[in-house]
């Protein structure tokens, strides 16, 4: 058992296990992430692709190689900062505080990690003016209004998404503008400006008359198949039909025209946002683990300057 | 055109360093760092002039960065020539000025674009600023650490090397908590507010990740004896050729999210 202890407590075991993170990371940097199996095969031949897909290189902070160097740090990390507590109360010596601090705050910076790694949330979804999203805790989120605004050379200068909140038909926030930068907050979640589109829309009228849009990538089924509306051409709508996971068919379709048991009244573009919900229970840990990173570093260069080791 | 007169200083400086240097009795010349903060105050006047123009802290494209590097390169050299008086400090001096040199000659070429353009919405953070220009700080101090350990390896006068140990040591325990403050941890405020994702494994932040284990490991690396000497002066070289493919090689060679810094 000491001698693990001993093991574990070693700065040199830490200098090895910083260097082999800091070289495997390169080599996940060369390697791009995330990509389909056939890129790997396409770009780095057979035997290389299997090599990189075993390993789990396409996926690398995710994999083995990377846990494992990172999960004897971290033990390695809590022993030396345990060992330095306990070394500093048996000598009664008088020692820096500053590196404790930092090494508290990186063990609670990996913890934090850990609830985003497993409790993140995140939902991206396209909104045109009076859409609505749901969040959790019966929250309503509507888009008033969404703006784009351009610098005079034509460089994106601002998306503006405003938008009113609600919960239970009680409104909370009458205007709120969502910009890059400055996301809406609300119970625990944050909305953020992530993106712009245009979206093609077309009315549909079923055979009780009812009307009702469909934006471009939604759709409806049909005879046992799903049927995408893919946008609009000209005056036309292109709808595809697919069934089992591949595509059956194409349909061209003007206004008045007939697509299933639906008739096209309307067709038309709008501007749309993306918005981003994050819901990320790490984040609270991971800010508090900074604070004490930074004030464990500005502590030790204090404490280096006064017993003018610097 | 103050960036190119700052430039000139700059070269001018480096002139009348190899002179003194060339000298036999390698005097340590009484005025070149008078030099160091003319060019950095034209420099700062860049960063200040553009940011007027364009509303926000001027470090948003790859030339305002490269200005600002270089100006706090020259203000460190300037401070360490007033403070420290050993016989190492010219060599010193004329090989991070040289660095200097080299980064305002990349600021000149077309990978630097100098159109005076205001920031797209996602660089328009001050968590941004902070992140810039406290990650460029951090780095002119490891421009000094650099030059040290590369002295450090060629020479043989074992006062010189302890010398140059001791101030390799000092730049990077000053430059380190900068530098995790700035590229780190502003970093991920940043990225948390505009993405809201504080850390994405996005290639320019695995290279800043790699590049600050390379400089921790550099400072444990000073407890463990059998690893100090040459191993121990490779760090901050490995270190330094790191910090600039962070800056450089990712936005060329690797694509991700920093794609316009």
């Amino acid at each position: 058992m000491s001698a693990l202890y001993n093991f574990f407590r070693s700065v040199r075991l830490a200098v090895v296990l910083i260097l082999i993170i800091a070289g495997l990371s390169i080599l996940s940097t060369l390697i791009p992430q995330g990509k389909d199996t056939a890129f790997y095969f396409h770009t780095y031949g057979a035997f290389l692709a299997q090599v990189i897909l075993k390993l789990r290189f396409n996926d690398f902070f995710r994999s083995l190689l990377f846990l494992i160097p990172a999960g004897l740090f971290f033990i390695n990390l809590s022993v030396c900062a345990v060992d330095r507590l306990v070394n500093r109360e048996r000598r009664k010596a008088r020692r820096r505080h500053g590196p404790d601090l930092v090494h508290i705050g990186l063990l609670l910076l990996v913890i934090g990690a850990m609830f985003s790694v497993f409790g993140r949330r995140e939902g991206l979804v396209y909104m045109g003016e009076g859409d609505e999203i749901r969040l959790p805790g019966e929250y309503t989120v509507r888009l008033l209004d969404y703006q784009y605004e351009e610098y005079e050379n034509g460089r994106p200068k601002d998306w503006i998404s405003t938008v009113e909140v609600s919960r239970n038909g009680e409104l909370l926030i009458a205007s709120f503008p969502i910009e890059v930068n400055k996301p809406l907050k609300i119970g625990g979640i944050n909305v953020y400006q992530t993106s712009f589109a245009r979206e093609d829309r077309a009315t549909l009228r079923d055979a009780q008359g009812t009307s009702a849009p469909i934006s471009s990538g939604e759709g409806f089924k049909w005879e046992g198949a799903v049927v995408i509306f893919q946008g609009v051409e000209g005056n036309i709508a292109v709808f595809e039909k697919w069934e089992n996971h591949s595509r059956t068919e194409a349909y061209q379709v003007g206004i008045g025209d007939k697509i299933g048991e639906y008739t096209v009244e309307e067709l038309g573009s709008r501007d749309v946002t993306g918005l981003k919900a994050v819901k990320d229970p790490g984040f609270i840990p991971v800010v508090i683990a900074l604070i004490l990173v930074a004030a464990g570093l500005t502590l030790t260069l204090i404490q280096k300057r006064k017993d003018k080791d610097i | 055109m103050i960036a190119t007169i700052a430039f000139g200083l700059l070269i001018l400086a480096a002139g009348i360093q190899i002179v003194y240097l060339l000298r036999r009795e390698r005097k340590t010349d009484g005025f070149s760092h008078y030099i160091h903060l003319a060019a950095a105050a034209l420099l700062l006047a860049v960063t200040i002039d553009r940011s007027i123009r364009i509303r926000f802290v001027a470090v948003t494209n790859t030339f305002e960065s490269l200005v600002f590097f270089a100006a706090m390169i020259a203000l460190v050299l300037f401070i360490y020539r007033l403070r420290a008086k050993d016989k190492t400090i010219p060599f010193i001096t004329f090989g991070a000025t040289i660095v200097a040199v080299a980064l305002l000659a990349l600021a000149s070429s077309p990978i630097a674009p100098k159109d005076i353009l205001p920031p797209i919405p996602a660089l328009q953070s001050y968590w941004l600023a902070l992140h810039v220009t406290l990650s460029f700080i951090g780095e002119s101090f490891f421009v000094v650490a650099f030059v040290c350990s590369i002295y450090y390896l060629v020479s043989k006068d074992e006062e010189h090397k302890k010398n140059l140990d001791r101030l390799t040591y000092t730049t990077i325990a000053i430059g380190y908590p900068i530098f995790t403050a700035g590229a780190l941890i502003f970093g991920a405020v940043w990225a948390q507010i505009a993405w809201g994702s504080y850390w994405s494994w996005d290639p320019k932040e695995t290279w800043a990740l790699i590049t600050w284990l390379v400089y921790t490991a550099y400072l444990h690396t000073r407890f463990v004896k059998r690893f100090r000497g040459k191993v121990l002066a490779v760090l901050p070289i490995v270190g330094f050729v790191f910090t600039i493919f962070t800056f450089f090689g990712v936005n060329y060679l690797l694509a991700g999210l920093h794609s316009y810094a």
